[in-house]
């Protein structure tokens, strides 16, 4: 209906109780809480790594994003989508990140429609492109959970089966308009081993709880924006394999970056005309076939190999072997030991050297081994 | 029951089992397919009658119920295998050993530990004795889900007598041709089977039947009614005296003694033989090997009245009305003969049984059962839901957001601004709500206006973008058809509203587990309809008995069904659910303070007399945060415990202190 004013004006929109999270002490300081807060957060994700599984390192994932008309609602700023959108150009740059050899692909779903925003592939540029246009579409109908699972199964249920077949829905509505029984579908995806996890932005809907339940998924509903933010990186660590996926022997070309001259043509070129990097003198050569790229990982459009650099396997090959989480003491044992304020302080258990909180995330989050070790292997 | 044997290492002989109609049970191909319950057991009484089945040994093509005749081969002699049967795993076993589950179940409670079955089996006199009598002096009676016991009792002991009953009467077969020959046999049996009856009688375990006191049995049947001829003949003049009495134009209020010395008056009948009509009745029913009961329903009830009014002379009052509340031109008297007393159906329970507890989620406030039942209680306690997390949310509305207040108050229901504020509410619930929102009406005349209203300023239409809507009827098939339709909506993602009526069917016996009802909406306070004369009779008689003034009866009845329409939505410690009352006069004390305290202790000062924007703000919150994962882990020790932990003398303490003696 046009007739509907927006809600656009900051005092038309409800009634927010942000402080309510908030607790004083005694004394009246809100401090202490702040901090326990913060330091939850940050704690959590380690706790949840769970020490030696074997992990998926090839992921193919397709997002569902939601674009119905409740997307227009404003409890996430500026709206859920603008918010949703933002928070999965991050995601899918740190997914690209920790799992350079695996693909996503997009989907959205409005008006009981499902249509693809980007299809498979391994480049983030792509697809955080594709994103930023999609910020100012329009929000309409009712989503169809149906049509959407229906998209990424059409597509998913080609790959190999020794990667994992992945779908990942933001769920802002709390209905879906479904052409036919949604249940057989649900028998449909668990019987291809895809994995289908949820967001839920609003409330908790009966049909994802079966959903996700049927196909060994997470589930989760959103608090907030930094809540939201949270469940999307949950997603970026690759699930555990099943232990019923297939094992195989992948050929694929360890490139270099090869200085050359003849900088006239470009494979890469050929399939990407959006303006890239124009002329360059680097490059990729496929080991194969010979045939030059600029950027990788990529697969081979003339021979079909995949083409990784060492980096890139080094940087899947660390879920692996996942760092131990480190055992947590109260600060008073080791009062100025090292690094700057914090409330815990934790010990690697292999070295029993001492890092702060800020210390020890950037570790497991980043470095994914302990420096204090690499050193002593170093010396000794 | 499997669990229990493998923990205990050893065999227990246990038996429960529920008890139904036979419309229930009946496996019977040809009587199971009927569908009222009268004529089920009209069909399956012309299949197992004792007479009928005497007949078949001279005439084998007299048809009978197969399924009772194995059962009462072999039945008899094999006690069903001990377990746990409800009315499926009954109806399972009596097909597969070809028995009769009804007939085997009303056998079996005789050894059966636990027996489950409606309140009438014990507290309708007229069944009772068929069904309870031979239960043992020292079971323990629970009534369960009493919340309403009272009006069970006085709907019991009540009789309501329309002209179309006595015209029904008028054209049975009993009362125009009489068979000579049969009534003068009947009359020789008769005299045997008092003997008997009075033998029965002395055994003193039997539940007493309360329609005809055991002094009464020690006399006689009076010699006026005593042969048939002469019974049909009182009945007769006792139909014709009724139907006198409807026809007049007015409102007739009298109590028993005032209607037996007009009747005694007018036509000549005295107290006595009146008093003896229903087993009289039954008797002559009996002997004339009638097969099919369900025809003589009009008489034997006009012959229950006739017993009930002259035994009893207090507690009872008698109401002919000309007219229909609803229809106040058209004239369809009604005879109301109601009970005003709910102890006396309750009373032979209380006397018979060594311990009675009544029990229910909503029974609140507490004292004031043993006040209108009558009755001393041993031990009186409340406990409060021991929940791992809150999980219920009752919020109080009871303004728009234009701040026009909101309530079903008498003056203000047809408000215009007070329907659209009803309308906008249910509209921003549905568009914030997961799943499933039932909704409750206080009648189902204010739902037909307000739904015309809604539909008129195209809230309907915006609700239905958000959710579908259905509602609940008058008529039993129609309400079960949308009901199945919304759990259906529910279940596959659609969402849904029901529409529903306090009171009505959904409000008493359904459940909406999770998503189910995810929200359960109150729209204004359920009072009774206070303009009916049995109710003001009621009020009246409360007040001079009881000492119960009339208001606190209106609101104690009036938030009790409150608690039971909004306790739908909460089934278990697992759910969660928003409970939504909008009125503005929920928020006063009387009336918060008559709900049950699992809800009441959850009702904060912020959640009263909230704005529709504010409700949809704390719902929002309440909604995500319920939706976070939850473990099992999180609920040992508060609603879950481990069998160390049940045993420890902390957690016993703790227990103990939560039941709130009163």
């Amino acid at each position: 209906m046009d007739e509907e004013p927006e809600r656009a004006k900051r005092w038309e929109g409800g009634y927010e109780r942000t402080w309510e999270v908030l607790k004083e002490d005694e004394s009246g300081s809100l401090r202490a809480t702040v901090e326990d807060i913060l330091f939850q957060a940050k704690r959590k994700r380690v706790f949840e790594s769970h020490g030696q599984v074997r992990l998926g390192m090839m992921r193919h994932l397709y997002v569902v994003i939601d674009s119905s008309r409740t997307m227009e609602d404003q409890d996430l700023k500026p709206n859920r989508l603008t918010s949703t959108l933002k928070l999965m150009e991050y995601f899918v740059e740190e997914y690209f990140d920790q799992n350079p050899i695996s693909q996503i692909g997009i989907i959205t779903t409005k008006n009981k429609r499902a249509e693809k925003l980007t299809d498979l592939a391994g480049n983030p540029k792509k697809h955080i492109a594709a994103m930023k246009k999609a910020v100012n579409s329009m929000c309409v109908g009712e989503p169809s959970l149906y049509n959407a699972l229906n998209i990424a199964m059409q597509t998913l249920k080609h790959m190999p089966g020794h990667t994992s077949r992945e779908i990942l829905v933001i769920f802002s509505s709390l209905t879906t308009c479904d052409p036919a029984n949604i249940y057989d579908l649900i028998k449909t995806l668990k019987a291809l081993k895809i994995r289908v996890s949820v967001i839920g932005l609003s409330a908790e809907v009966r049909v994802c709880t079966v959903l996700t339940r049927e196909t060994g998924g997470n589930y989760n509903v959103i608090l907030d924006e930094s809540h939201f933010k949270e469940l999307l990186m949950y997603h970026v660590k690759p699930p555990p394999a099943s232990s019923s996926s297939e094992c195989s022997l992948i050929r694929m070309g360890n490139l270099r970056l090869t200085p050359s001259s003849d900088s006239f043509f470009k494979k890469q070129h050929l399939e990407s005309s959006d303006g890239g990097p124009g002329l360059t003198l680097g490059g990729y050569y496929c080991p194969q076939c010979r045939a030059k790229y600029t950027e990788l990982p990529v697969e081979c459009k003339v021979c079909g190999l995949t083409l990784v650099s060492a980096p890139h396997l080094a940087r899947s090959f660390h879920h692996l072997f996942p760092l131990d989480a480190f055992q947590e003491h109260p600060l008073e044992e080791h009062k100025g030991d090292r690094c700057a304020y914090t409330i815990k302080v934790f010990t690697c258990p292999a070295c029993s050297s001492v890092f702060c909180t800020d210390c020890d995330l950037f570790i497991h989050d980043t470095l994914h081994c302990c420096p204090s070790c690499i050193h002593r292997q170093g010396t000794s | 029951m499997e669990f229990y044997t493998k923990e205990t290492g050893e065999k227990n002989n246990f038996l429960a089992l529920a008890l139904s109609s036979r419309k229930n049970l009946c496996i019977h191909p040809e009587v199971s397919s009927l569908r009222f319950g009268k004529e089920v057991d009209g069909k399956c009484h012309s299949l197992t009658a004792s007479y009928i089945r005497a007949q078949r040994h001279s005439n084998p093509n007299q048809p009978v119920c197969r399924f009772y005749e194995e059962f009462d081969a072999v039945g008899r002699q094999v006690p069903i295998p001990s377990g746990i049967y409800n009315l499926d795993d009954l109806k399972a076993f009596g097909r597969k050993k070809g028995w009769c589950p009804y007939y085997l179940a009303r056998y079996s409670i005789l050894h059966a530990n636990i027996v489950v079955y409606s309140y009438h089996y014990l507290l309708d006199p007229k069944i009772a004795d068929l069904v309870s009598k031979e239960l043992a002096k020292k079971s323990v009676v629970v009534f369960d889900e009493a919340h309403n016991i009272d009006n069970v009792c006085i709907d019991s002991m009540s009789v309501n007598i329309t002209r179309r009953t006595l015209d029904r009467c008028q054209t049975n077969s009993l009362l125009n041709e009489t068979d000579a020959a049969k009534l003068r046999e009947e009359y020789r049996r008769l005299v045997e089977g008092l003997k008997e009856a009075n033998v029965a009688r002395e055994t003193d375990i039997y539940l007493s039947n309360p329609v005809l006191p055991d002094e009464i049995l020690q006399e006689a049947v009076p010699g006026s009614i005593r042969t048939a001829e002469h019974f049909v003949g009182f009945l007769k003049r006792f139909l014709e005296y009724l139907k006198a009495r409807l026809r007049i134009h007015h409102v007739v209020q009298e109590s028993s003694p005032q209607f037996l010395k007009d009747i005694y008056e007018k036509v000549c009948i005295d107290r006595k033989p009146l008093r003896f009509c229903a087993e009289r009745l039954r008797s002559l029913l009996r002997t004339l090997e009638i097969a099919d009961i369900a025809d003589f329903s009009a008489v034997t009830l006009i012959s229950n009245f006739a017993t009930l009014v002259s035994t009893y002379s207090k507690g009872f009052t008698i109401i002919i009305e000309p007219f229909e509340d609803k229809t106040p031109t058209i004239v369809n008297p009604v005879l109301h003969f109601s009970c005003m007393d709910p102890s006396i159906a309750i009373k032979p329970v209380f006397e018979r049984f060594q311990s009675v507890i009544i029990t229910s989620g909503t029974l609140s406030p507490l004292d004031i059962y043993p006040r209108i039942l009558d009755f001393r209680p041993v031990t009186m306690a409340s406990f409060t839901m021991t929940l791992a997390r809150t999980c219920l949310c009752p919020l109080i509305v009871g303004r728009g957001n234009d701040q026009v207040a909101m309530s079903s108050k008498f003056e203000t229901r047809e408000d215009f601004a007070v329907i659209r504020n009803y309308g906008n509410l249910l509209l921003e619930m549905s568009a914030i709500v997961p799943d499933g929102i039932v909704a409750f009406f206080t009648s189902y005349v204010y739902m037909e206006n307000i739904v015309a209203s809604w539909y008129e300023q195209g809230i309907l239409e915006n609700i239905q973008r958000n959710k579908l809507i259905f509602i609940e009827t008058q008529d039993a098939a129609e309400t079960s058809m949308a009901l199945e339709k919304y759990q259906e909506a529910c279940e596959n993602g659609r969402g849904a509203i029901l529409l529903s009526v306090a009171r009505g069917k959904v409000s008493e016996g359904i459940d909406f587990v999770h998503h189910f009802g995810r929200a359960v909406i109150m729209f204004g306070v359920p009072y009774v309809y206070t303009q009916s004369r049995i109710l003001k009779a009621r009020l009246e008689y409360l007040r001079d008995q009881f000492q119960i003034r009339e208001n606190d009866f209106l609101t104690f009845d009036a938030m009790r069904h409150a608690a039971q329409c909004v306790g739908r939505a909460i089934r278990g410690k697992t759910d969660y659910g928003l409970m939504i009352f909008a009125d503005k006069r929920y928020a006063r004390a009387d009336k918060r303070g008559k709900l049950p305290r699992w809800i009441q202790e959850h009702i904060t000062d912020g959640s009263l007399n909230l704005t529709i924007d504010e409700t949809v703000q704390l719902s929002k919150h309440f909604l995500r945060q319920m939706a976070q994962p939850f473990r099992r882990e999180d609920q040992l020790g508060l609603s879950l415990l481990t069998l160390e932990q049940l045993q420890s003398e902390e957690m016993l303490q703790k227990i103990s202190q939560i039941a709130q003696q009163v």
